[in-house]
This record gives C-alpha cells, structure tokens and sequence, in this order.
C-alpha cells in the first residue's frame, strides 16, 4: 500500500510535440478521497494530461512542469523510475477494454502480473487477483479469473481494468472515458463501482452527466488549457467561462420542436487554436481584449475569461 | 407536409430473424441466436420514428431488415405497398431510391480516398440519375461551404463529416431518411448542429425519420414515436412523451433510470 497521505499535484503541465504546444500550463491537485473530472471536448488536451501523469506519452511528445503525488515526482523522470510508480501508485483504467486486456492471457494472470511485476510473490499475487476481481463485484471471481477477456462482457471486461488498476493499491486512479463504450444501465453501475472504490480518482470524460453523478470538483479543459475549474454543482449551476457556458446549454436538450442551442464553429485542430483566450473565434461575447490570454483566476471556482457569464 | 401525411410507409409483420452460431462440433449445428422475435411496427408518412435500446436489443438487425440489407427468417415487411423482403436488389430500386442511411461514424462511412463531390453523387451514380448541379444544392442544403467538394473526408471534422454524410443521403431525394446514432460519435458542441440540421431537413423535404439511438433523451427531441427494445423484442412503444414520463415496461423504466442526467442539478 503507498502513503495515505499523497496528495496530486500538477503545476504548470505543458506537452509539446515539437513546436506545437498541445497542453498549457495545466496546474491542479487532487487530495486523497477526492474525485475530480476533467472534461472537454475531443482534442482539448484531456487524455494528454492524464497520459502524462502516466508517464506514457508518445515518443515525440514531451511534457514539462511538475507534478507529484506525494513525495513522487510523476513528470520528468526517466523511464526506469515512472515503471516503478505506474500501476503501484498512479493506475489507468482506458477507454475499450477489449484492446487494453491481453486477448491471450486469462483475466485472472493479468490482475496478478501486475502484482507480481511490483513484487508480490506469484502465489500470493495470483490469490490476491481473485480477491481483487471480487472486490469489482464479478460474480464468481474464481471462474472469471480462469476465463479469457473474449468471454466475458463489456462491462466485466471494465470491471476486470479496474481490478488490475487498483491490484497495488494506488494513491491516484485515473479513468478516461471508462464508460463510453458501455451500455447506460451498466454505465450506472460501472460509475458507482468507481466512485466507491477509487483512493483519489481524476475522471476524463465529455459527458457532463456522467461526471456530475461521480465527481465532486471539474476541471473543463479547451484549446490545451483549463479554462475553468471548481467545485461541480458551482460550475454547472452558475458557469462564468463562455465555453462552459455554451457546453451547459448544449447538453440540454430542449423540447420537441424548438433549436438546440449550440457552440458555434467546431473544434479546431492541434495548432490552429487562436492566440490570446483558445476559446475567442468561437465566442459570442469575443472582443479585441480576448486577444491576451486571460489568467485562470479565482478561489474555489476559478475561470479565464475577460468577459465572464454572471 | 404532404397531404397524404399519417398513412402507413413502412410495415413490418411478424419479423424473426435467427442466426446461427458457427458450429462448435463435429454432430451438432452451431446455437442458433434469436436476434428479432416476432417484431411488428408500422411508420407513418412523415413521422419522426425512434428506435431505442441497448447493444444486442436488436436495433441494428431490424435497421438493417428494414433498409434490405439482410432478409428476415420469417415476416414481412412492405415499403409503400410493396413488399421488400425476399426481393432480389435488381428489384429493390423503389426502395434504395426512397430509403437512405446515415450511419454512426462518419470516419468510416466516407470512403478516405473520394473526393467528397464524388462521395455525395455516388447514390446518384449508383442509381443511374444525372448528378448535374446536385451535389453543390445538397452541400448548400447541410451548410458546407461549395468548395467542400474538392477535398477530402479527413480534413474535415466529426460534425462537418456528418454533414456529408447527411448530404450523400439525401442525394437521391429520398422519402425515408434512416438515421442509426449519427450523434453518438460527435462533440456535445456539435451534436446540436447535427439534431438542429436533421429536423430542419425534415420539416423542409417532408422526410419521413427513422431514428434509431441507445439514448432515448435524444429520441425525445428527435422523435414523436418510440419503439423501446430489448432482447430482440420491442417491449414497448408509443407517443415518446407518454413512454417518458409513464414507461410501462420495466427495461423501459431501468433504461430511463440508468441514464445519467444534469435535471438534479437546476
């Protein structure tokens, strides 16, 4: 088990691939318990981060700043020391389970390697892995863990992410989109597991639902950038940021008959997203100021706008 | 809306359809899989028809009976007074010049390698019509800009490539739009476009929808009518207001309790 007390946090995260900066100056912490979603929309930096944390960007994708859990620092340490941290202190559960999970290897074996790769003997570990696959809630753990991921169900599958995921007993648990490819009423049970049984958890996903019904603090991310962050229900009731604003309102559908509001324009690629606010070319309430980039400011609900909703 | 607007367009009867599992001995036939049982609907001209339910409810097969891209075991299913199943595609014309699909992901239904002017008109080759001015109409029709046409499928984004893929099916003027998830894969920024776009088409070319989505909120919007279904049967179906406040059937009530909403928020 790591320290109890290990607290996240991520000061001015920026990732480059070459000159391109893809995330900027992200900075947050996640306490121990706490659940924190970042949302955002395709291409707004959100698995990057998370990818980061990880320690498992792409080759020609580098990542500067800090970011420690606890005592740990997860950015900018060499290879041979983020294999010790990743899947003993900082944990993954991904988007499809059926490219994650070994389609060759039984489930059981994948939860106990690893435990094993972190130094659990082999016969302790392959016990533990069963223990573990009860933990998630799979009905008779001793039979999944002599089955191979192709038999089991999308749902069991996640849940069988999740067992190795939490097998070390990690400080942090990270989960990108760990629903999306679920089915809703399995969707529900999949986020209850999750927000029960994560140490501290960070939670990217694009659904606004979803993570009002597991988190209890967001980060909405654009452009790279966090525009805006605080406690949920603040955010979601009383936006100040414009995108979070225009996300809110598109998410609602609206009776039968009348527009959707939406969000002007699309995303805009890596790279093409304005200088100043990321978010302006997009924005209705856009003017000469935006042109500079505003900081993220505030305590508790913090937001970087010039021209915030009241 | 056309005048004879509220007669029947699509009527299926009695739809089974059964696959089989490949076999896993040498002495007995692969498990045969029940994918539709006894499945009955009837759309009306100009209706906006949703279709609901979970992955392996068997929405997917009875789509693709219903648009002639499989046969029923057994049942019927009439287009326009014509019978559709069992028909061999010389003799499906009527239908593939009235029926239309738009797919999920529109990453995979564009060919990557056509131009997207040559994308839009290929229904129009297929079918033998003269493509002249259309493809530009269509593309004005889903707000892309004339130029769309000349590029390609991957520099465009999610939304946009929705768009035409919407263009493409509305090439042959159909009476019938079938629409399978065409959100599920795009932005909550965007999807509004998508929905805002689809309805207006709609009302405009008096189309007929067949919407087909795992998220009956989306349904309610879209559509007047629900079919909920679930272990290949509809187990439920209506005016979709009065499925979503009093849903008669218990997946129909799980369905409705398992999607997570932002309402306990405001």
């Amino acid at each position: 088990m790591s320290d109890p007390v290990s607290t996240l946090r991520v000061e001015g995260l920026t990732v480059r691939a070459e000159s391109l900066e893809l995330v900027r100056e992200v900075s947050f912490t996640i306490a121990p318990g706490e659940r924190v979603g970042l949302i955002g929309e395709s291409g707004s930096g959100k698995s990057l981060t998370a990818l980061s944390l990880m320690g498992l960007l792409p080759e020609a994708v580098t990542a500067s700043g800090t970011a420690r859990l606890g005592d740990r620092d997860l950015v900018g340490v060499p290879e041979n020391r983020v294999k010790d941290l990743r899947g003993r202190d900082v944990s993954m559960v991904f988007q499809e389970p059926m490219t994650a999970l070994n389609p060759l290897m039984r489930v059981g074996a994948q939860v106990a390697e690893v435990m094993t790769l972190h130094g659990t003997p082999r016969h302790e570990a392959r016990e533990r892995a069963v223990a573990m696959l009860e933990r998630v809630r799979l009905p008779e753990p001793g039979q999944v863990a002599r089955a191979y991921p192709h038999q089991l169900s999308g749902g069991q599958r996640q849940r069988v992410m999740l067992a190795i995921a939490l097998a070390n007993g990690p400080g942090l648990l990270i989960c990108d989109e760990p629903t999306t490819a679920l089915d809703v009423t399995v969707q529900k049970q999949m986020l209850e597991l999750i927000a029960e049984v994560a140490p501290a958890l960070l939670f990217i996903t694009h659904d606004l639902a979803v993570v009002a019904s597991v988190c209890e603090r967001v980060l909405v991310m654009y452009g790279g950038r966090v525009v805006e962050s605080g406690p949920i229900r603040e955010v979601f009731t009383r936006p100040r940021h414009r995108y979070t604003e225009g996300l809110l309102a598109a998410s609602k559908l609206t009776p039968r008959g009348t527009r959707l509001p939406t969000v002007q324009g699309s995303v805009p690629s890596a790279g093409q997203f304005p200088d100043g606010c990321v978010f302006r070319n997009r924005c209705p309430h856009a003017t000469p100021t935006c042109e500079t980039a505003p900081a993220l400011t505030g305590d508790g609900h913090a937001f970087a706008c010039w021209h915030p909703a009241d | 809306m056309p005048s004879h607007a509220g007669t029947p367009l699509i009527e299926a009867t009695g739809l089974n359809r059964v696959y089989h599992r490949p076999r896993t001995s040498l002495t007995r036939p692969g498990a045969a899989v029940h994918a539709l049982r006894d499945v009955s609907l009837t759309i009306r001209r100009g209706e906006r028809f949703g279709i609901v339910g979970e992955s392996g409810s068997g929405k997917s097969t009875l789509l693709r009976l219903l648009c002639a891209l499989d046969r029923p075991t057994s049942g019927s299913i009439r287009f326009d007074g014509q019978e559709v199943s069992g028909r061999p595609e010389r003799r499906l014309r009527f239908l593939r010049e009235n029926l239309q699909i738009v797919f999920q992901d529109p990453m995979s239904s564009l060919d990557p390698r056509m131009r997207v002017r040559d994308l839009v008109a290929e229904p129009l080759v297929a079918l033998g019509l003269p493509a002249g001015d259309r493809v530009s109409e269509l593309l004005a029709e889903v707000g892309l800009p004339p130029e769309a046409a000349d590029r390609y499928p991957h520099q465009f984004s999610g939304g946009q490539r929705q768009r035409i893929a919407i263009a493409r099916a509305l090439a042959p003027r159909p009476k019938v739009l079938v629409a399978d998830e065409p959100v599920s894969a795009l932005d909550v920024s965007v999807r509004g476009q998508i929905l805002n776009l689809l309805a207006d088409l709609v009302d405009e070319l008096g189309l007929t929808l067949v919407f087909v989505s795992h998220d009956l909120s989306v349904v309610r919007h879209v559509c007047e009518t629900v079919a909920v279904m679930s272990a290949g049967e509809i187990v439920e179906t209506g005016p979709v207001d009065d499925v979503w406040e009093a849903p008669a059937h218990p997946y129909t009530q799980e369905l409705l309790r398992a999607v997570p909403t932002l309402e306990g928020l405001w």
